[in-house]
């Protein structure tokens, strides 16, 4: 089990062959992050950009003096455009944002026709590397979908089981948080933690435990949960956190950064191949741990 | 003004003890929260409950409550309708939460309230602590409304700055949390807070300022920038008030004190006085902190209503 960022860096290392990665309409501090990556020899830049300039940016990083190609391009549209056929076509196989409008770049990556997705919904999982352990934990969706139904929430915790896979948990232990621990059908999150725990009762998600609803404090502390009578295996030792809708994932996440100083990185999942976005509130530092995880998916 | 928990303790000794009426103190962490307040100076406990259960859980936390007034009553309802109802007669200046259904309180509270007609919507404060942070920064509405419409969160945001004037804060400054970010569309979190913006600013809140940020990153980075480091967290640039969006955000953020290094109070104002909202998870310690709060909030409250 992948537990540190670290570890995640070294093991994109380890595994040899650099990945090529596509990054449209790149800003300066991209290419100072994709020169702080490519010394690790996971990655190799293709950057899409008018020519020239792309260029002279590329001198002021450390960049300069590593591989990485430049590919021509005027428009910032059709860089991006370029950026996914070239992931379609197997000539790239991550795609980063690039300096651009965050809706367009979503929008483009998730088209039904010209688009990566792959999987039925795109959802975007955070990781967090926790303070006290070696230990990874995911949080989804934390900026992606805003308020899904029940199958979309499904989805969104398939898209997570899949990058708990990559990150070699074994048999993840999965909190459908609510407000509340009890069943209460006036409260529509608690609804859906409960059909989703029942689903994994009946193993509908493999080797996988979804307790729900569960309440933050039965999540995060087992004594805690056993005062209030849930006693799960899942309780203090979650690996995926489940939020109920955007604007509980959203600030979530944000403030386990802001006021936690918790270290995080995210990805885009449900796509054909890895999609890193560009989010202010990943910081800089964590954004070469971001792009390895890329690179192990 | 009061910044820190260490100010509220202080101020709990000076200013106790106080009459509380604990509604179902039926587990140990409670009623030894309940003994050690007793024992600081803080309260004055009146315990409403079952007998046997009371007795049991006080003979294992060697707590001599032969000396206490107590109600023996088993019904969960008529409990919290009898400390609520002497919260409002002035028997008791204040009212905590044990080992009962919080629902059950907001009905009492609810009926109350309607019988002195003052028309006031529940709802839930919970108090932070952080380290470094020179004031108090609270989420509400933790723990009444499902989903509150705008009308809710005005009635909300009334009873929060309340208690923030209470505690000495004259211009609390406040955000209206929201999902909105780059993408997603418009959400009805972010509407609400651009209405309330407004309604702040004509002083129709009261002495108060909502801030245009709605995100942590708002608060620390700003828009259109990127998070360098950590280093550049400048903890001091919370707002005191949180407004979320949802019953579901409210609980969830406010009790990552299982979790983080911060620390929690949680109640609700009624007219007459506070009530004490601890988890049911919670452990002596909090619970304890949480009764000062309500001693201190108490003393003040006298003064204002």
């Amino acid at each position: 089990m992948t537990g540190t960022f670290k570890e995640i860096i070294e093991t994109a290392e380890k595994k040899g062959a650099r990945k090529r990665v596509v990054v449209p309409w790149a800003s300066r501090e991209n290419m100072r992050i994709l020169g702080k990556a490519s010394e690790h020899n996971f990655i190799m830049p293709l950057l899409i950009g008018k020519g020239r300039e792309v260029e002279m940016l590329v001198k002021s990083t450390p960049l300069a003096s590593l591989d990485h190609e430049i590919i021509d391009e005027k428009d910032s549209g059709r860089a991006l455009f370029k950026a996914i056929q070239m992931i379609r076509e197997n000539q790239a196989d991550i795609l980063m944002q690039g300096d651009m409008d965050h809706q367009m770049f979503i929008d483009s990556v998730l088209d039904d026709e010209k688009g990566l997705l792959s999987a039925k919904l795109a959802s975007f999982v955070s990781v967090f590397q926790l303070l006290k352990r070696d230990k990874l934990i995911l949080i989804t969706d934390t900026y992606l979908n805003n308020y899904p139904s029940l199958v979309e929430k499904q989805l969104i915790l398939e898209n997570a089981l899949s990058l708990a896979r990559i990150l070699k948990v074994d048999s993840p232990k999965v909190a459908a948080l609510a407000s509340i621990e009890q069943v209460n059908p006036g409260i529509p999150s608690t609804l859906d933690a409960s059909i989703l725990s029942k689903m994994s009762q009946r193993r509908q998600f493999g080797n996988v435990i979804v307790e729900g609803p569960l309440d933050i404090d039965c999540a995060l502390d087992k004594d805690a949960a056993l005062r209030k009578g849930v006693n799960s295996i899942v309780t203090g030792n979650v690996d995926i956190y489940l939020t109920p809708d955007i604007e509980v994932g959203y600030p979530l996440a944000q403030l386990l950064v802001f006021i936690g100083k918790m270290q995080m990185v995210g990805i885009l999942m449900g796509t054909s191949k890895p999609v890193i976005l560009d989010l202010p509130f990943v910081s800089n530092e964590n954004k070469v741990a971001e792009i390895a995880l890329a690179a192990l998916i | 003004m009061i910044r820190t928990l260490n100010d509220v303790s202080r101020l709990a000794k000076e200013k106790g003890p106080k009459k509380l009426a604990v509604l179902a103190p039926e587990d140990r962490e409670f009623m030894e929260a309940v003994k050690k307040s007793q024992q600081m100076g803080y309260i004055e406990p009146v315990l409403i409950g079952n007998q046997e259960t009371m007795q049991r859980v006080a003979d294992e936390v060697k707590f001599d409550i032969s000396n206490v007034e107590k109600i023996f009553e088993v019904d969960r309802q008529a409990i919290a309708n009898l400390g609520t109802a002497m919260l409002f007669t002035g028997d008791v200046d204040m009212s905590s939460k044990g080992q009962i259904p919080t629902s059950f309180i907001y009905r009492s509270i609810i009926k109350e309230e309607s019988k002195a007609g003052t028309g006031r919507t529940i709802s839930v404060i919970t108090l932070w602590e952080i380290p470094e942070l020179d004031h108090f920064m609270a989420f509400t509405d933790t723990g009444a409304n499902i989903y509150p419409d705008y009308k809710a969160k005005v009635a909300v945001l009334k009873n929060a700055i309340f208690l923030f004037h209470i505690l000495g804060y004259t211009r609390p400054r406040i955000s209206v949390l929201s999902g909105q970010r780059e993408i997603g569309g418009p959400l009805a979190s972010h509407e609400d807070g651009r209405s309330l913006q407004k309604a702040a600013a004509s002083g129709k809140l009261g002495e108060c300022e909502i801030i245009e940020a709605t995100s942590f990153f708002e608060f620390f980075v700003g828009k259109g920038r990127q998070l360098a480091d950590y280093e550049e967290i400048d903890i001091k640039k919370l707002p005191e008030i949180l407004l979320v969006s949802s019953l579901d955000t409210g609980n969830i953020l406010c009790k990552l004190d299982f979790f983080l290094n911060v620390k929690r109070r949680s109640l609700v104002m009624t007219s007459k006085g506070p009530v004490l909202i601890p988890s049911r998870a919670d452990f002596c310690d909090s619970i304890m902190g949480e009764i000062a709060m309500g001693v201190v909030v108490a003393d003040r409250i006298k003064g204002v209503v």
